[in-house]
């Protein structure tokens, strides 16, 4: 167990959420979340079925500390980054320059530039929580237990057992792409139609930079070595003389 | 290199001779220039570290995070030692605009009418066809295409840093040009880099430029160097040496007709 590798995840029964959104409260206290943003939802997919069989559903969401981040993808520098020891997405604020790539690229929207930093930020699973061993604020806030989050790869982890025990498991995957959210809506059945999942989006700056001005410096600099090289080994054939230069 | 026939006796008593090519100022902005890319360019290449856009291997950039301790001590290193870089060359510039600058853009910078036939004569030369070379300022046709594409290159790197090291002051809507200017900067660099290959080739190994190798280091080059590459400046310097001994004997001339004066009159 001690070397294993944890992949921590979120585990949300949406029946049991009654959208009271302590969730996005201690969020904010928790991680200082500047008014007018917030790095966690409650989506409220309206009223359905007939009268009288009335359901409403709640639909708590944030990031998804995807297996293959679209977000990391986009990112020059890998200020954004998915931690190899826990699979957490988290954002290096001291290498960020807050270009915005990330935010674009996301298909869940949960990033957005802190007006306090100016950088890029979004849910961190709460990381200095759990690594003093206690739950992100959300889930230990969470009245209603709808909220879950531990060790993927651990069975005997809470959220393993709750998987194990549910009756119906759905990931919201981006469209087009599965980038393996690491979310997982138990019990019920999401309508991802209603929630903004979109699909992942290479920016086009990044595109243009990978595409176009990488292999196009790469070759002029090549080709200017070959040159020299070849010159180079004239030079070498030729040799030098004494009185001519 | 022109074409022409110089006997022995002449080619040593040339080359024995130096003529000033560079003042100090310009050697100590040239090789402060070289450490600041020393460290830059490395950095620079750390900070690229997408696996889609990065040119070089993971394990370097290993290394430069492991050197700095983390990619934020790297990308604020790579911040400082720019804002070090642009301070000193915009500070020596404008220091040195009137006795420096101004004197090398009139000079030195401006193309000829033989800087284009130059270019067309080393096209013909690099397809291995018959070529003669027109006689050539301080500097060579070439030399100046390099010293526009540094120059521009420079203005470009210097502004895209410095925004991308600002930017995030920069109100979210515009956080776009952010993600513009890197592959801008980056464009810079890769095209200073493409003629820094040929740069560092003509100066560090090609013979026949070593003596404009030494000049970064004394300030001199030999006559007979001068007079085979930069032809139009060694003439210049030579009109300029002769008026100066010109100019010392009519002095001297004076001073002696002075003296005699003097000495006539009676006492």
């Amino acid at each position: 167990m001690a070397n294993q590798v944890k992949k921590y995840g979120f585990v949300i029964d949406p029946r049991r959420c009654i959208d009271c959104r302590a969730c996005l409260v201690a969020c904010r206290a928790e991680n200082n979340v500047p008014l007018n943003y917030t790095r966690n939802w409650v989506y409220d997919q309206g009223v359905q079925g007939d009268f009288p069989n009335l359901t409403q559903q709640f639909v708590p969401y944030n990031c998804m500390h995807c297996d293959e981040p679209p977000c990391v993808e986009a990112c020059p520098s890998q200020a954004t980054y998915k931690r190899k020891e826990d699979g957490i997405v988290v954002i290096d604020q001291e290498a960020c320059i807050g270009c915005g790539l990330c935010l674009e690229a996301c298909p869940y929207h949960v990033r957005y530039l802190n007006p306090q930093t100016g950088k890029a930020d979004k849910c961190n699973a709460c990381l200095q929580r759990i690594q003093q061993g206690e739950m992100p604020a959300c889930v230990a806030t969470c009245v209603g237990g709808s909220r879950l989050f531990g060790d993927l790869n651990d069975p005997n982890s809470e959220v393993s057992q709750a998987l194990a025990s549910a009756k119906s498991i759905k990931r919201l995957p981006a469209v087009g792409v599965d980038t393996g959210p690491n979310i997982y809506y138990i019990n019920e059945p999401v309508d991802e139609k209603k929630l903004a999942v979109t699909e992942p989006k290479m920016p086009p700056a990044d595109v243009f930079y990978q595409k176009i001005v990488i292999p196009g410096i790469l070759a002029a600099v090549g080709a200017m070595f070959l040159g020299q090289a070849v010159a180079f080994a004239k030079q070498l054939r030729k040799g030098e003389s004494e009185f001519e230069e | 290199m022109s074409g022409e026939v110089l006997s022995l006796a002449e080619r040593k008593r040339l080359r024995a001779k130096t003529l000033k090519k560079h003042g100090l100022a310009n050697i100590l902005t040239h090789w402060f220039n070289v450490a600041s890319w020393l460290i830059l360019l490395p950095t620079g290449l750390a900070i690229l570290a997408n696996p889609n856009l990065r040119i070089m291997p993971q394990g370097y950039i290993d290394f430069f995070v492991n050197l700095f301790g983390s990619v934020g001590n790297l990308v604020r290193a790579h911040q400082i030692f720019g804002i070090i870089w642009l301070f000193v060359i915009t500070y020596n510039v404008l220091l040195g605009f009137r006795r420096y600058f101004v004197p090398f853009a009139r000079k030195r910078m401006l193309l000829t009418p033989d800087d284009l036939i130059w270019f067309r004569e080393y096209g013909k030369k690099l397809l291995g066809r018959k070529y003669h070379l027109p006689p050539q300022d301080a500097y060579n046709a070439g030399q100046k295409l390099y010293g526009y594409v540094v120059i521009l290159g420079t203005i470009t790197i210097g502004l895209t840093g410095l925004i991308m090291t600002f930017g995030y002051l920069l109100p979210p809507e515009l956080r776009w040009i952010l993600q513009w200017l890197r592959p801008l900067h980056f464009t810079a660099v890769g095209g200073i880099v493409a003629g820094l290959v040929v740069h560092v080739y003509m100066a560090a190994f090609f013979p026949e430029e070593k003596s404009a190798f030494f000049s970064m280091f004394t300030g001199n080059v030999d006559a007979l160097y001068a007079r085979l590459h930069h032809r139009k400046w060694y003439d210049d310097k030579l009109k300029e040496e002769r008026e100066y001994e010109m100019r010392v004997r009519l002095e001297e001339i004076e001073a002696r007709e002075q003296e005699t004066a003097q000495a006539e009159r009676p006492a």
